[in-house]
């Protein structure tokens, strides 16, 4: 499998007469645009508004991310999701570096979703505050969710999708600033030298514990919830193969953006060869019964210890109770003699007093800590702000609860309603220390 | 100029050894002893105005009567800093340096500052609370352990920023905040060339030393035909409107609701507000969380005593161990006062 | 709170689907549950084959009440 990444590097994002990118710069005909967004019919408003770094700017509801971008050869963009179900990972994709489409929520928010502070201190949280968002601000008609707190935020989350493929149209025929070029081959076709490296597995936890479909993690279309533990190649998930559920609160959560750009898997690819020998993603899940946990333990392992694998990394798409799926897998890849290096977040409550994870294990010797769900941020009132920023207070938010929008606009928030803000993918360099 | 307050044991208050360890506690002006060493080190943003000397036994036998005598010395003279120490391995002084901290620093608000070799039994006992820096095992090491506190002590007197525990070098007191790393590392980089060196068995660090747990005493088994049994969960089932207003994560608040008069719980009166998991099946019957039915089945075959009027209830999703031992203890109180002897937790 | 409602003396059983994490939080006496969302029920049953799991793990969990254990003890349904 070969996947060669063009990248176009923007420089600055505006709107005018024709949507086209032309020296760094990503020109949006905003009219042609909302009509791609409402091509469904579920969007009842749209508008679009450009936030960049440093811009006096809060965004929020905040439900998803994702990076424009065209498959130039060799298959769709989000297969089984957007586009008709078919390999991902193969040919040419091309990509909009440094810009996001996010989708936003015109008026709500809920448990999931999350805020970007442009600039500030709340800027430091997360790595989306560093690039130009591209914020598709809209409403739906989908009554049925409105006041719950748990939204599958299906038309805006697609509604995203669809923005990002038609921007990234605009540079379908154009000659990148830089080309990547991703290929693993098949594990018996790899060099000597390769195979007497130690063989490294990237394990991925999907966060899929809703029992219901629409919230989960989508791998192909399909729901995590209902997968068993698989192999995939690295560059499937590079390429669109998995897109971001709408479930957990959201500093924990890992959006479509992340997962194309997954940042530990980039690492390791660039390791294979040199320092190890890259044998491939187990792409996991996290479930809610002890027996699905177990069993998705017992298949990681299997499908390591099947591999050769010496060295593995577990990422934990989630906190709380999927830290239980963590250790199990922890505990079994290091039962088998695979060393094992965790990435997760944490939750030691606002004292910061509290155990990091509520299942602990003396094998999970080796863990990087991405942030704190419960540390407790104030941040100060920005000039504008895009999206509502009363769905924090008002809907249910992770990070929000009555009360913790001030009135001259200041707020009080947990971590855990920042987006995407602990990038366990590897995005960002917070971290989490003793004092 | 900043004012500290030193503590010392009868030896290094130079009272003297072992047989004058039942000294009575006593404050001086000025310094005494290793205090001379430490008055320098703080020199000349800080001043040690005050010494106290007492005797390890007097401390280690008469604790509270040591403490409260010692805060009343200190209660009309200003300061911004308590040093005790250092202590070393002396287990009785590494006690009474990291009790008296404690209390000071309570008292007065102050930070307080100690130092002993880390397998001191004061240190397992204070380190959550005050800052203790490791130490040597004898006063060998009396320069260096001295000059590590002096340098911190001077930063937490004149406000600067403080760094995190291993960067200023205190041993970890167990709390745990974000930070950023500077210059930046990227999670992917930390996670790979943590893997690289303990594949190559190196050593790494990991950045989540795995806390120890403390499990509590088992409690004896009850005659539960005779008992008075209350229900709790984290689960989250309240009246339908949630009149509490608990939160349905990171809970904060706890409710209790009287069932004395029902025999199960209804769909549509009763509701989870738990966000954490997919409500359908406990909205349609709350009894799958709260076992009223069963447990009403058991009184009525006098397996159970008696059924506690009332069950309590929270949120167990992201709510933090502290809050929820919070939470813990103010049930635990409320069952003791209506003298509740078993009790069943139904967990999410 | 398990752990806090010992500490105050009093025996306590905790019904928990993830008995491992009851264990490692500092419960003394598990009795394992069906599944998060429905932790005495089962959607793929009957109502009353839902009441009669329901009181059999409720009964395990009386009958945990009433044994004395030596250490952490997970009751097995």
């Amino acid at each position: 499998m070969r996947l060669e990444l063009g990248h176009f590097f923007v420089q600055d994002v505006r709107f005018g007469e024709k949507t086209e990118y032309r020296n760094g710069v990503l020109t949006i005909n905003k009219e042609e645009a909302i009509r791609v967004v409402r091509e469904d019919e579920h969007i009842t408003e749209a508008d679009l508004v450009i936030a960049k770094p440093g811009d006096p700017v809060r965004i929020t509801p905040v439900k998803e991310a994702i990076e424009p971008r065209c498959k130039v050869s060799g298959g769709v963009l989000f297969p089984g999701t957007l586009n008709k179900l078919m390999p991902a990972g193969n040919g040419r994709t091309h990509a909009l570096k440094g810009t996001a489409v996010l989708a936003v929520g015109k008026h709500w928010g809920g448990f999931q979703d999350g805020l970007i502070d442009m600039s500030g201190p709340g800027a430091k949280q997360t790595m989306f505050s560093q690039l130009i968002n591209i914020c598709l601000v809209a409403d739906t008609d989908e009554a049925f969710e409105r006041y719950e707190q748990q939204k599958k935020n299906r038309a805006l989350r697609w509604a995203g999708m669809r923005l990002a493929q038609y921007l990234g149209q605009t540079v379908k025929e154009l000659e990148p600033d830089e080309e990547e070029i991703f290929e693993l081959p098949p594990l018996n076709q790899r060099s000597l030298k390769t195979q007497q490296l130690p063989g490294v597995v990237y394990v991925l936890q999907l966060q899929s514990q809703m029992l219901d479909s629409g919230y989960n993690a989508l791998v192909y279309g399909w729901d995590a919830n209902r997968m068993l533990p698989t192999l995939m190649h690295p560059n499937e998930i590079l390429d669109g193969a998995i897109i971001s559920g709408s479930f957990m609160p959201s500093s924990s959560k890992i959006s479509t953006y992340q997962h194309v750009n997954n940042l530990t898997i980039k690492r390791l690819m660039r390791e294979h060869g040199k320092t190890i020998n890259f044998l491939g993603v187990i792409v996991s899940n996290l479930n809610v019964q002890l027996e699905e946990k177990k069993r998705s333990a017992y298949f990681v392992r299997q499908l390591a210890t099947a591999l050769g694998a010496e060295g593995a990394i577990v990422c934990e798409e989630g906190y709380g109770n999927p830290d239980s799926d963590f250790i199990y897998v922890i505990n079994e890849l290091e039962d088998a003699g695979i060393k094992v290096v965790g990435i997760t977040n944490e939750c030691t409550g606002r004292d910061g007093r509290s155990q990091p994870l509520v299942e602990l294990s003396d094998k999970a010797d080796a863990i990087v800590s991405t942030g704190n769900v419960s540390q407790l941020l104030r941040l100060p009132p920005m000039e504008r702000v895009i999206g509502d920023l009363q769905s924090l207070a008002r809907d249910g938010n992770s990070g929000g609860w009555e009360g913790c929008v001030k009135e001259d606009g200041s707020i009080e928030m947990e971590n855990n309603g920042m987006f995407c803000a602990d990038g366990v993918t590897g995005d960002h360099y917070k971290t989490v220390v003793e004092y | 100029m900043k004012r500290a307050i030193h503590y010392l044991n009868q030896f290094f208050g130079q009272i003297g050894g072992e047989e004058k360890a039942d000294h009575e506690p006593e404050i001086r002006e000025g310094v005494v002893g290793p205090g001379i060493l430490l008055n320098n080190l703080l020199a000349p943003e800080v001043e040690v105005t005050h010494t106290v000397i007492c005797g390890d036994n007097f401390f280690g036998s008469h604790k509270e009567e040591a403490i409260e005598r010692i805060l009343n010395d200190l209660k009309d003279k200003p300061f911004d800093l308590f040093i005790a120490g250092p202590a070393f391995m002396a287990g009785r002084y590494g006690v009474a340096c990291g009790a008296i901290c404690e209390a000071v620093q309570e008292q007065f608000g102050v930070p307080a500052v100690t130092s002993m070799h880390e397998e001191n039994p004061g240190k397992e006992l204070y380190y959550k609370s005050i800052y203790i820096f490791p130490g040597g095992n004898s006063a060998v090491a009396m320069r260096k352990d001295m000059a590590a506190i002096a340098s911190f002590a001077k930063k937490l007197a004149t406000g600067q920023p403080l760094g995190p525990a291993r960067e200023e070098g205190y041993i970890p007191r167990g709390i745990r905040h974000e930070a950023f790393i500077d210059p930046p590392r990227l999670g992917a980089d930390r996670a790979v060339e943590m893997l690289l060196k303990k594949l190559k068995g190196e050593p790494y660090q990991t950045e989540m030393p795995m806390p120890k747990g403390d499990r509590p005493a088992i409690a004896p088994a009850v005659k539960v035909e005779e008992a008075k049994l209350a229900i709790v969960t984290s689960g989250g089932i309240v009246p339908k409107g949630n009149p509490d207003r608990i939160q349905s994560a990171s809970a904060t608040k706890w409710g209790k609701y009287d069932i004395s008069n029902l025999d199960r719980l209804n769909a549509g009166e009763w509701e989870t507000i738990h966000a954490g998991f997919d409500p359908t099946f406990a909205n349609q019957n709350p009894n799958v969380i709260v076992p009223l039915d069963a447990l009403r089945a058991y009184e009525r075959e006098n397996k159970i005593g008696q059924l506690h009027p009332y069950y309590y209830c929270t949120v167990g999703t992201g709510t933090t161990q502290a809050e929820a031992s919070r939470m813990g203890r103010e049930i635990a109180q409320e069952l003791l006062e209506a003298q509740v002897s078993a009790a069943i937790l139904v967990s999410t | 709170m398990t752990k806090e409602i010992e500490k105050a003396g009093i025996t306590i059983v905790q019904m928990a689907n993830l008995v491992t994490i009851a264990h490692s939080v500092g419960a003394n006496r598990v009795v394992p549950t069906v599944a998060i969302p429905y932790p005495l029920g089962d959607p793929n049953l009957s109502e009353e084959e839902q009441y009669q799991l329901r009181k059999h793990r409720v009964g395990i969990a009386l009958k945990a009440l009433a044994t004395n254990i030596e250490e952490p003890t997970i009751f097995e349904v």
